[in-house]
């Protein structure tokens, strides 16, 4: 969001005035038992109204979209529209412990996304964000329609990619967060799903497949397929719907060309192979051929580098298949020499917007380790992040004045003034690659650097200022000891939440809250749904003061702290017990010279001792047995 | 490095069990001066009864000795040429054992360590733990036992006085010049086998490599420091240096045993991460168990090969260890708190002290039997009469 962009948004909030709609979801989000999309293992997933995959979304920037949730799970739930930016309502937003409590169990609540008024089309999704339950299934793309589409192309489809688990988040959870685990290894998906969507339902399995009977309405994988007709342009949205997994993604004997960049439209760019991680959206321009001979294969790779083993029952690179002709065979498969990334920086956004000068400079680096408590966490500068009690936005909200002082929101947190810029300058130190993502804003990414601490400018080179139209990005990858500047205006009051998309990293506390023109924010207070604060009392959670529930900035008892990184070396316990073992090894000794002094036995005493022993013994028996190795001597007389 | 190529408790293994088989081949030199000068008729006098012309050197020159003490009278000129004979005879008999020691040990290690190891070839931390549990036992063993060594010249001389005694009165001279080659032969055989299956219980965590330095080294320690007890030194100089040689066996004792328990603890840990753990280990965070952790230093790992030898040769004889629990450090503590128990109880036990004012048996014999020769002064003589058949 920016200058042009408010405008915009301004321009469309009055043409919507006239045309004003509301698209209206009504979710009812449930178990669904038995659910089998990859062929494998049956398992309970978290659906829609009873099924699973949720339903596909698709908006006209002239409507405004409702969601009515209901939430049948037996815990607190929520929804996330990614990359929204929800107009200074950032209780919307959908992310448990930063801008809402949670839905309780039983209970309702209506997420209200305000795309007629936010200026922004594309291809986008939608996920629970609480308690990782995205991970087992509740996850669903969201197209966004304008009036007119900058590149034109005849027909679109919506390729959805997601790794897969066979095991519920909860306990892999509790795995990954272990003892047992110190390394920080991931869970590592136990399949990946590729599923399309068009016109705002999901493509049924290809005809002759046997799909299981709960997701018998979706083809995935090779029961699925693209109808291509010869001498058309599709564009293709892909979406990574992944807890954890990239993929690279190709189609064999078809280019791409990239037309979108997480809801950014960007002019054309050949691309023989599109990288996307976690959250990342592209879209792309495919021509058909114009021979149906064959039909050709989709290829989405999982990128096991990420993985710390890839198991045997693994299959990471999964196909699905365009289909010109269904009596035609598939074309023979391809592979890709070396895979890369995409080039994100190169990209030019058709809506120019020149960088702004920024004012502040937030810098996170990303390390990764063994805890005091054993267990492996995630850490930006040396601190990981814990949800506070009060979800910050309501801290926000309620503070009053107080609610600029940054120690009142608890640690990682950062006050931004009103239409600040600032730079968040990520330093991945970590070995892994890291996807962050920036909620409720689409940031420039205005540099990027391959080593962050070297003092090479090829390596690390400084800001370019003035850039004219830098790439704008809701999700940014960040590969190991690269970092990247993302360049953002603080003009949309409220609480948002930047952390690495990975759910498996956010849950190990790679995340900080962003507390953004708190003054101003509270301003729209009275637009806060009163439902949500009585969610919070449902689940027994404060929802006003400080991080910690207090009226107060600096009275934070109570409030999740840790775990913190370990420190080596000389303690107290450590230096008491070391003397404790000098002090066992010098009176041990000390009994040694003890034992060997005093209570002198005199040479004849000794003398007489031994001959009485050897006589008794002689007396027992002729057969002494003198050398034990040989057992009684022969007499050798 | 140093803990590849020298291991501690093989060296005070070895050393120990020479020094062991130097005192008694010192107290058989010392017995040979008194069986030519004191007790003549222990050897036999008389014309050879020794037809089979022996087919040894030992036996031809105790042939020669009988021969010489037959024909002559005993000038002192002959006593000495006997004396010295008879040590060499000794020597010879000590030499070839110490030979066959050598061998059979030679050949028993590396048996042990081509084919045995083979069974223990999975580097797990369990069986590390077991092989210093075993060995840190025996060095306890071996190190409270050591301390009676001061006393062992006095059995040892009795022991092998009464063995020789046992064979002249049976009157047979053959037996005699036997006896002086196989005692001592078969003594060094003896300490020489106990050393070569303490070396291999010792070695079973060790590199093959760790041993043969440490062994010669010890070997040769054995021997001079044998040599100087035997030239020189008196009970008490003998008692001063087994005291220091058993602290140094103990501490690494200790350290072993500790060690072993921090190898358990660790093997249990290595079980809890799962099989794709790389055994390399190494230091920081992640590397060790946060539970029951003590210490933990990021650097100073004894096992470490980066780390310089230092702190491996720290470790070898004190027992460091850079990631301490509270397993391993009970488990040293204990381990002093059982040799100060058994001291206590072994010094008791030998009536040398009382315990809450009172005395062992051993302790009430002795005491009586002192009054006895206090009261008794003229009939038995104190102290010093059996200490002239030593050598002074």
């Amino acid at each position: 969001m920016y200058f042009w962009l408010l405008s915009l948004a301004f321009l469309a909030a009055l043409i919507a005035s006239a045309f004003a709609g509301i698209h209206e979801e009504w979710w009812n989000i449930t178990y669904v038992e038995n659910a089998n999309p990859d062929g494998l293992l049956e398992r309970r997933v978290i659906g829609i109204n009873g099924t699973w995959p949720p339903p596909p979304v698709e908006v006209n920037t002239t409507d405004s979209l409702v969601v009515h949730v209901t939430n049948s799970l037996d815990q607190p739930t929520t929804l996330h529209h990614h990359g929204m930016f929800f107009n200074s309502t950032s209780w919307m937003d959908g992310a448990q412990g930063v801008s809402e409590c949670g839905i309780p169990p039983g209970q309702q609540f209506d997420y209200v996304v305000p795309i007629n008024s936010s200026g922004q089309w594309g291809t986008y999704w939608v996920h629970a964000h609480a308690s990782g339950q995205y991970v087992d299934g509740l996850r669903a793309p969201v197209v966004i329609h304008p009036p007119k589409e900058v590149h034109t192309y005849d027909e679109e489809f919506t390729v959805v990619l997601g790794d897969w688990y066979h095991d519920e988040h909860a306990v892999l959870l509790k795995q990954f967060i272990s003892i047992a685990n110190p390394g920080g290894a991931e869970p590592v998906p136990d399949s990946g799903l590729i599923y399309f969507v068009q016109n705002g339902s999901y493509l049924g399995p290809v005809a002759g497949s046997s799909p299981s009977s709960v997701t018998s309405a979706v083809g995935f994988n090779e029961n699925a397929t693209l109808p291509f007709q010869p001498g058309k342009t599709y564009r293709l949205r892909i979406v990574n719907t992944s807890a954890f997994s990239a993929f690279f993604f190709w189609i064999d004997g078809h280019d791409m060309r990239i037309i979108e960049v997480d809801g950014t439209d960007v002019e054309e760019s050949p691309i023989d192979l599109i990288s996307i991680t976690v959250a990342q959206r592209y879209s792309v321009l495919v021509t058909a051929r114009n021979d149906t001979s064959s039909n050709w294969v989709i290829h989405a790779n999982m990128d096991v580098d990420m993985f710390d083993t890839v198991p045997d029952a693994l299959n990471p690179n999964i196909t699905s298949s365009i289909t010109y002709d269904s009596s035609a065979s598939l074309a023979d498969s391809t592979t890709v020499d070396e895979y890369h990334d995409v080039d994100d920086l190169s990209l030019v956004p058709i809506i120019k917007i020149p960088q702004p000068p920024a004012t502040r400079t937030i810098e996170l680096e990303v390390i990764f380790d063994t805890m005091d408590d054993g267990t492996n966490h995630a850490m930006f500068n040396q601190i990981t992040y814990n949800s506070p009690l009060v979800p910050a936005i309501f801290s926000e909200l309620s503070l009053g004045p107080n609610a600029t002082n940054e120690n009142a929101y608890g640690p990682l947190s950062f006050v931004l003034n009103h239409m600040d810029v600032f730079d968040i300058v990520v330093k991945n130190g970590d070995a892994g690659k890291h996807p962050f993502h920036l909620h409720g804003h689409k940031p420039m990414i205005v540099g990027r650097s391959t080593d962050y601490t070297s003092s090479d400018p090829a390596l690390n080179p400084p800001i370019a200022e003035n850039q004219p139209n830098p790439i704008r990005r809701d999700t940014i990858q960040i590969p190991s000891m690269h970092s990247a500047t993302l360049r953002v205006v603080a003009d949309n009051p409220g609480v948002w939440f930047f952390h690495c998309h990975i759910e498996w990293h956010l849950e190990v506390g790679l995340a900080i809250q962003l507390i953004e023109a708190p003054l101003e924010a509270q301003q729209h207070i009275s637009q806060v749904p009163p439902v949500m604060f009585d969610h919070c009392k449902t689940l027994n959670k404060p929802f006003a003061g400080n991080a910690a529930g207090f009226a107060s900035t600096d009275n934070l008892k109570g409030l999740p702290l840790g775990p913190f990184p370990q420190k080596l070396g000389w303690h107290p316990k450590g230096i008491g017990a070391m003397a404790g073992t000098v002090l066992s090894a010098v009176l041990g000794m000390a009994a040694v010279i003890w034992y060997a002094l005093g209570g002198h036995i005199s040479e004849d005493e000794i003398e007489h001792e031994v001959r009485t022993k050897l006589d008794a013994k002689a007396a027992k028996g002729q057969n002494s047995r003198r050398f034990w190795l040989f057992g009684p001597r022969k007499n050798i007389e | 490095m140093a803990k590849n190529l020298f291991s501690v408790p093989i060296f005070f293994i070895v050393f120990r069990e020479t020094l062991e088989a130097a005192i008694i081949v010192s107290v058989l030199l010392g017995l040979s001066k008194q069986i030519a000068e004191a007790d003549p008729g222990i050897v036999p006098v008389g014309p050879q009864s020794d037809t089979n012309d022996s087919r040894d050197d030992a036996s031809k020159v105790e042939s020669d000795v009988a021969a010489t003490t037959a024909s002559s009278e005993d000038g002192p000129v002959q006593r000495q040429r006997l004396i010295r004979k008879l040590r060499w005879l000794i020597l010879g008999g000590a030499g070839v054992g110490l030979l066959a020691a050598i061998t059979i040990g030679a050949i028993f290690i590396a048996l042990w360590f081509t084919k045995a190891k083979d069974l223990w070839a999975v580097s797990e931390e369990a069986w590390e733990g077991s092989f210093e549990l075993v060995a840190c036992l025996m060095i306890f063993v071996m190190g409270v036992t050591m301390l009676k060594m001061d006393r062992a010249k006095v059995k040892w001389r009795l022991k092998l006085l009464k063995d020789f005694e046992g064979k002249t009165t049976g009157g047979a001279a053959k037996a005699s010049k036997w006896t002086l080659f196989t005692l001592p032969l078969i003594t060094v055989l003896r300490e020489g086998l106990e050393a070569v299956i303490f070396v291999g219980g010792v070695s079973l965590g060790q590199p093959a490599t760790s041993i043969p330095i440490a062994a010669i080294v010890g070997l040769i320690c054995g021997f001079a420091c044998g040599f100087l007890i035997y030239a020189f030194a008196s009970r008490t100089t003998l008692s001063v240096f087994l005291i220091v040689m058993t602290n140094f066996l103990l501490l690494i004792g200790a350290g072993l045993f500790s060690k072993a328990v921090g190898a358990f603890q660790e093997n249990a840990y290595n079980h809890l991460l799962g099989m794709d753990v790389d055994d390399a280990g190494g230091d920081g965070p992640g590397s060790y168990l946060v539970q029951g952790n003590v210490w933990h230093l990021d650097c100073c790992n004894p096992d470490s090969k980066l780390d310089g030898m230092g702190w491996s040769i720290f470790g070898a004889i004190f027992g460091w260890t850079n990631n301490a629990t509270v397993g391993s450090i009970l488990a040293y503590v204990f381990y002093w708190l059982a040799v100060i128990v058994v001291l206590v109880f072994m010094k008791f036990k030998e009536g040398r002290t009382k315990i809450l004012g009172r005395q062992s048996a051993a302790g009430t014999r002795r005491a009586a039997r002192r009054e006895n020769v206090v009261d008794h002064k003229e009939e038995v003589p104190v102290d010093n009469n059996g200490g002239d058949l030593l050598p002074r």
